[in-house]
């Protein structure tokens, strides 16, 4: 142990002699190496970035890895089986989706069957159970149909909606009688362009609402939506009414992994005769697939480039060996194996390797700060991004791969030189 | 210390094998100096090759304190090297970009064993002492004269207390006086019972040693002394 720790420690001591002797020929094998390794630390960088992107769309749509989700046919047995299993938990959230039309009363909104704004689905009609659908009446008019979904609780525990703009329903407070709205951006979007008296048509209810919108978020969707608190809905529609089948209305449970409530919803929804369907959500699998080329690709890239940079500290280094032939002859006149001959060489190339590695590591991270600050409010991707640690570990890793590859043959060439060198010279 | 019994080396991969070292007979003891003399090509630095450890001989035996070494791998070899040699050559080889205490040290951090900073440090002092030119410890050897120069290539020799001393020609590229004065530091090491083995051309510098041999066509005979 003694004797391999002098070993690493002379040539560790001996490769800084080494490149402190020789500071303008190990700045040129950086510049040839900075450009490859540079190509690694971007790369793996913008994969992690564009994964954390991905990854958190998905969880703004899908909701947290490990969320189990539980979807069930909107009927009011499956609904007051919900409302009656989630109440007063902290550990699941129900969502129970349904049309509502905010604007003028009696006109057709402007985006029917709750399609994007602008876009035109040619929706509207409503299909009953016994198969006679009802077209739509009136002229279109300034109305927005939004997908509203009732909350029992705050579903940010499970799906990390972004803040726009305004605070989200607060949970604590008594239910008011004006409901209040948070609107995702889509839904924001319509109300920006189209102005509409402030009330809401909500199949069912006992009198149109006049809703109060107290904020907008990100929720990832494309379809205008909004969010109310259950409770403040269900003051303006009487015991039985709160599901809509007739408008493709769905009922879903947010659960964390473990949460008791699964058993006890599964059984009183089996017991009212519906099926449930349990998802779990596990968003880095999906998306696994969809980077794992996209990376492949770049990978090799950068590794061309790598290589490019470890046949420049090849070609240095060799060039060094031969001007340092007398050097290592001596040193191996005074006793130094050949193998610690090879150690000095391929410690002179890693410390090259890492100090490049370091150098573009740096310069990445420099870079991606300057992004941020300087383009982060109009790309949303690089907003508050921070210089992954992968990105650094790559950059490490291949500041030593080509510190080994780069230094390997001339370490050799370094052993095998003949020691009777110096008796000739 | 060392003894040689016909010791041979053959030089190949020439159109004809040609005989080096013919049967040299070699016998050298803790404390003596020995001068090898003869005309270029004679073998002498082929003998001090062998001798080192640098090479091996085709035939032969050799002896070093006691323990065949004339087959011994290079990884021991090595070692040998460093704990009971230490070389001086003709040219210097002093590293220019190091200093002349960090050449001495140069022999110390060689992967044979590790000492600390401090025992290094204090070690290549009593080296460059012994040679008289502790004062010019940081001085890098552009800064310094050929005689001081080779002066820090003996301390670099000595820093690890060799058994033997192995000089090739070590005054070949200095003036007569200061060749003198790195004879003088070679005798120096004896006097503290290391072998000294000189090769020279230098009769003079040949006659202070204790014995002296001619080296001919790869024979070794001792020259008796008026």
């Amino acid at each position: 142990m003694m004797r391999l720790s002098g070993r690493f420690r002379s040539s560790l001591i001996i490769g800084i002699q080494g490149i402190r002797a020789r500071k303008l020929r190990t700045l040129l094998s950086m510049v040839s190496l900075f450009l490859g390794v540079l190509a690694v630390v971007v790369v793996q960088a913008g994969a992690s970035i564009a994964e954390r992107a991905l990854l958190s769309d998905l969880e703004l749509t899908y909701g947290y890895d490990g969320t189990r989700t539980i979807g069930m046919p909107p009927e009011q047995k499956a609904a007051d089986a919900v409302l009656t299993s989630v109440k007063g938990r902290t550990d699941a959230v129900a969502g129970i989706s349904m049309q509502g039309i905010i604007g003028e009363p009696g006109v057709r909104p402007v985006n029917e069957g709750g399609a994007p704004i602008g876009q035109d689905w040619g929706g509207g009609q409503v299909c009953f159970a016994d198969g006679h659908c009802e077209e739509p009446s009136g002229p279109k008019g300034a109305a927005v149909e939004v997908r509203l979904t009732a909350l029992t609780g705050d579903i940010r525990q499970f799906r990390p909606f972004r803040t726009v703009s305004g605070t989200w329903l607060d949970f604590t407070t008594v239910p008011s009688m004006a409901p209040r709205l948070v609107l995702n951006q889509e839904a924001a979007k319509g109300f920006r362009q189209y102005q509409v008296p402030a009330e809401m048509r909500v199949r069912g209810t006992t009198a149109n609402l006049t809703p109060r919108f107290v904020g907008v978020v990100d929720d990832g969707g494309t379809e205008p939506r909004a969010y109310v608190r259950v409770d403040e809905l269900a003051t303006w529609m009487p015991p039985g009414k709160l599901v809509d089948p007739n408008t493709a209305g769905e009922i879903n449970v947010m659960l964390r992994p473990g949460s008791p409530v699964e058993q006890v919803l599964t059984a009183k929804i089996k017991a009212a005769g519906l099926e449930t369907y349990v998802n779990d959500v596990n968003n880095r699998e999906q998306q696994e697939d969809q980077l794992r080329l996209m990376r492949l690709v770049f990978f090799s890239m950068a590794g061309l480039v790598l290589l490019i940079g470890v046949a420049g500290i090849l070609n240095v280094g060799l060039a060094t060996v031969g001007e340092r032939v007398e050097e290592f002859a001596l040193r191996r006149a005074v006793g130094t194996p050949r193998s610690l001959l090879a150690g000095i060489v391929l410690a002179e190339t890693l410390l090259t390797g890492l100090l490049t590695a370091a150098a573009a590591i740096g310069a990445s991270a420099l870079a991606l700060k300057a992004a941020t600050t300087l383009a982060g409010n109009t790309h949303p991707i690089l907003d508050n991004v921070q210089f992954p640690w992968e990105a650094g570990v790559a950059g490490i890793i291949a500041g030593i791969v080509a510190g080994i590859l780069g230094g390997f043959v001339p370490a050799l060439r370094a052993a095998g030189i003949p020691i009777a060198t110096v008796m000739r010279a | 210390m060392i003894e040689l019994t016909g010791i041979t080396k053959v030089l190949k991969g020439q159109s004809e094998p040609r005989t080096i070292l013919d049967g040299v007979d070699l016998s050298v003891a803790a404390g003596q100096s020995v001068a090898i003399v003869g005309r270029s090509g004679s073998g002498k630095s082929t003998l001090l090759s062998v001798i080192g450890l640098f090479d091996r001989p085709d035939q032969g035996r050799y002896v070093l304190a006691g323990q065949d070494i004339s087959r011994v791998p290079e990884r021991r070899a090595a070692k040998l090297r460093s704990s009971h040699f230490g070389f001086v050559f003709q040219r210097f080889f002093l590293l220019k970009h190091l200093t002349a205490a960090q050449n001495v040290a140069m022999a110390l951090v060689n992967g044979q064993g590790w000492l600390p900073r401090r025992e290094r440090r204090a070690r290549v002092m009593q080296a460059l002492d012994q040679v008289g030119i502790a004062h010019l410890a940081k001085n890098r050897p552009a800064k310094m004269s050929g005689g001081e120069q080779q002066r820090v290539a003996i301390a670099r020799a000595l820093v690890r207390n060799p058994q033997v001393l192995l000089a090739d020609e070590p005054t070949g590229a200095l003036d007569t006086e200061t060749g003198t004065l790195v004879i003088d530091a070679l005798l120096g090491a004896t006097e503290r019972g290391c072998a000294l083995i000189l090769v020279t051309h230098d009769r003079d510098h040949a006659a202070r040693m204790g014995r002296i041999h001619d080296l001919v066509d790869g024979v070794l005979t001792e020259r008796v002394r008026a």
